[in-house]
């Protein structure tokens, strides 16, 4: 479902990714780890089509993404649900309209949007909170908002960059098990994460960058913070 | 249905952005009406002077004289089938010896005047190009027309499209600014919600568009205003001028100047939207970079 193919990406000279290479399948819950600078972020900007290789090529669902024109971007990304640290949620909307937002500006109609939004916010238990609006949600339940906003279009893809950098290790810990459970149903997750306590909780594909190389790649890994890399 | 709820949804995108620019709504509209009401004053008196001059060009006649070789009736069909001829009238010469010699009480000698023709044009700018024409025709030995007041008006004229021409291009300019500022500080304060959008993979028209409605919509009601004071202008002072003041010259000015003010206004409404709209376009493919 994902494939970076030799995927170098420097600033200015810099060199943030060194060649990588790297395949997610279909259904796949993997966390792409690393201590800060590694190259995590600049390989979800470049997932999300946020940025383009310096060389080397990404496919998303076999679509090779630097070939996209600017108008096929937003195409791409409705196939992926994205999940930020900050959460992103609009201030002015309820966590329904935050939902609903995406699918009322593709021009889905009101008894479908509301069908949908709600059965995304069953599956992040926030029913009851669909007409709060973000500032009357804790951390935890602005990232549910987010997570619901991310699946409600169905996409087969979640990216969640950093998603739990706001919250207590007990709210963690809650949010990567609902994106687990997520990718049960069939949706292929990558988390971009530094916190080792839920990477080692839930023990699956860690694949480890470090200074902007693919270190180690490892089903059932934890992530040793002292050696920034996986071990099995 | 579903590029209908699109649309709709981008209208009340545009409408929630209006009401967020609050007070900078007024400064842009104010400004755009001030440059409407000056284009549309020059507009209107151009089309007057315009008007004007055809009405008086109208009623203008080339006295071109014949060689007494020629038919006057024969000449006076050639004549008619220029394009810019309206009516050719053939004054003999006789007739018009009759007439001096009635008015004049010259005394018993031989005719000395021309077989003439009196030519009315359809439009007063035909005048100087139609009267070179007559002179090259052999049957014609010469022709007179009253060409100074044609040609200063004309050039009047001329002078008040390019004044205008400048100050609307210079008002469009400075209106064109405040748009391009007044939607940059919308589109600031919305940067996190376009992010949002642009990473939730809506589409570049419907994140944009509403910036380009909001100018259009700026230009459609300063439009209105400044069409509310020329008009207020043309019914409370113009109207009440020409007819008290100028109540004296009323026999020598034409009846009807030909106000169009359905016309002037069409032309200010399409500029203001245009210019509005296209701020709008050129600021938000400015600064949204999705």
């Amino acid at each position: 479902m994902i494939r970076l193919q030799h995927v170098s990406k420097s600033y200015g000279g810099r060199p943030a990714l060194k060649d990588i290479n790297l395949h997610v399948a279909l259904g796949e819950f993997a966390f792409l780890v690393g201590p800060s600078g590694a190259g995590k972020s600049t390989m979800m900007r470049l997932l999300y089509r946020e940025e383009v290789p310096s060389s080397g090529s990404v496919f998303i669902g076999g679509v090779n993404l630097n070939r996209l024109s600017p108008r096929q971007i937003p195409l791409l990304r409705r196939r992926l649900g994205i999940i930020f640290q900050d959460y992103k949620l609009l201030t002015r909307q309820t966590a329904f309209d935050n939902v609903a937002y995406i699918l009322r500006a593709l021009g889905v109609d009101e008894k479908d949007v509301k069908k949908r939004v709600t059965s995304a916010l069953n599956v992040v238990n926030l029913e009851e909170k669909a007409n709060a609006f973000p500032d009357e949600l804790s951390g935890g339940e602005q990232q549910r908002v987010g997570i619901a906003r991310a699946i409600v279009n169905g996409p087969p893809v979640l990216l969640a960059d950093e998603p739990t950098g706001n919250l207590d290790p007990a709210t963690s810990l809650e949010i990567v098990q609902l994106l687990a459970r997520i990718s049960e149903r069939g949706t292929t997750v990558l988390i971009s994460t530094h916190d080792n306590t839920i990477v080692n909780a839930m023990r699956r594909r860690v694949i480890s960058l470090r200074q902007g190389e693919l270190f180690s790649d490892v089903d059932s890994g934890v992530y040793d913070v002292e050696l920034s890399s996986a071990s099995v | 249905m579903r590029q209908i709820r699109i649309l709709a949804r981008v209208v009340i995108e545009t409408f929630l952005g209006i009401k967020r620019s609050g007070w900078s709504n007024w400064l842009v509209i104010s400004i755009l009406a001030i440059a409407l009401t000056i284009f549309g004053s020059v507009l209107q008196l151009t089309m007057s002077l315009k008007n004007l001059v055809n009405l008086w060009g109208s009623q203008m006649v080339i006295s071109a004289f014949l060689n007494d070789n020629y038919e006057p009736r024969q000449v006076a069909r050639d004549v008619s089938q220029y394009r810019e001829v309206r009516l050719v009238e053939v004054i003999t010469k006789d007739v018009a010896w009759e007439d001096m010699k009635k008015s004049l009480n010259v005394a018993s000698i031989t005719n000395p005047l021309p077989n003439t023709l009196h030519v009315t044009v359809n439009r007063a700018d035909q005048v100087e190009a139609l009267a070179p024409k007559l002179k090259l025709l052999p049957a014609i030995e010469a022709v007179r027309y009253p060409m100074m007041v044609v040609k200063r008006i004309n050039e009047f004229r001329h002078f008040v499209e390019i004044a205008g021409v400048v100050v609307t291009g210079a008002l469009t300019a400075a209106t064109l600014t405040v748009i391009g500022n007044t939607i940059h500080l919308v589109i600031q304060a919305r940067q996190k919600e376009i992010e949002i959008l642009s990473l939730m993979g809506v589409g570049h028209f419907y994140i944009k568009c509403p910036f380009v409605l909001q100018g259009a919509f700026y230009g459609a009601i300063a439009a209105t205003l400044a069409m509310l004071v020329l008009l207020t202008m043309h019914l409370y002072v113009i109207q009440p001028y020409l007819q008290q003041e100028l109540a004296s010259l009323s026999p020598i000015l034409p009846q009807h100047w030909g106000y169009n003010i359905a016309q002037t206004f069409s032309v200010m409404m399409l500029l203001g939207v245009a210019v509005g709209a296209g701020g709008g376009a050129w600021t938000s493919g400015r600064y949204i970079k999705i």
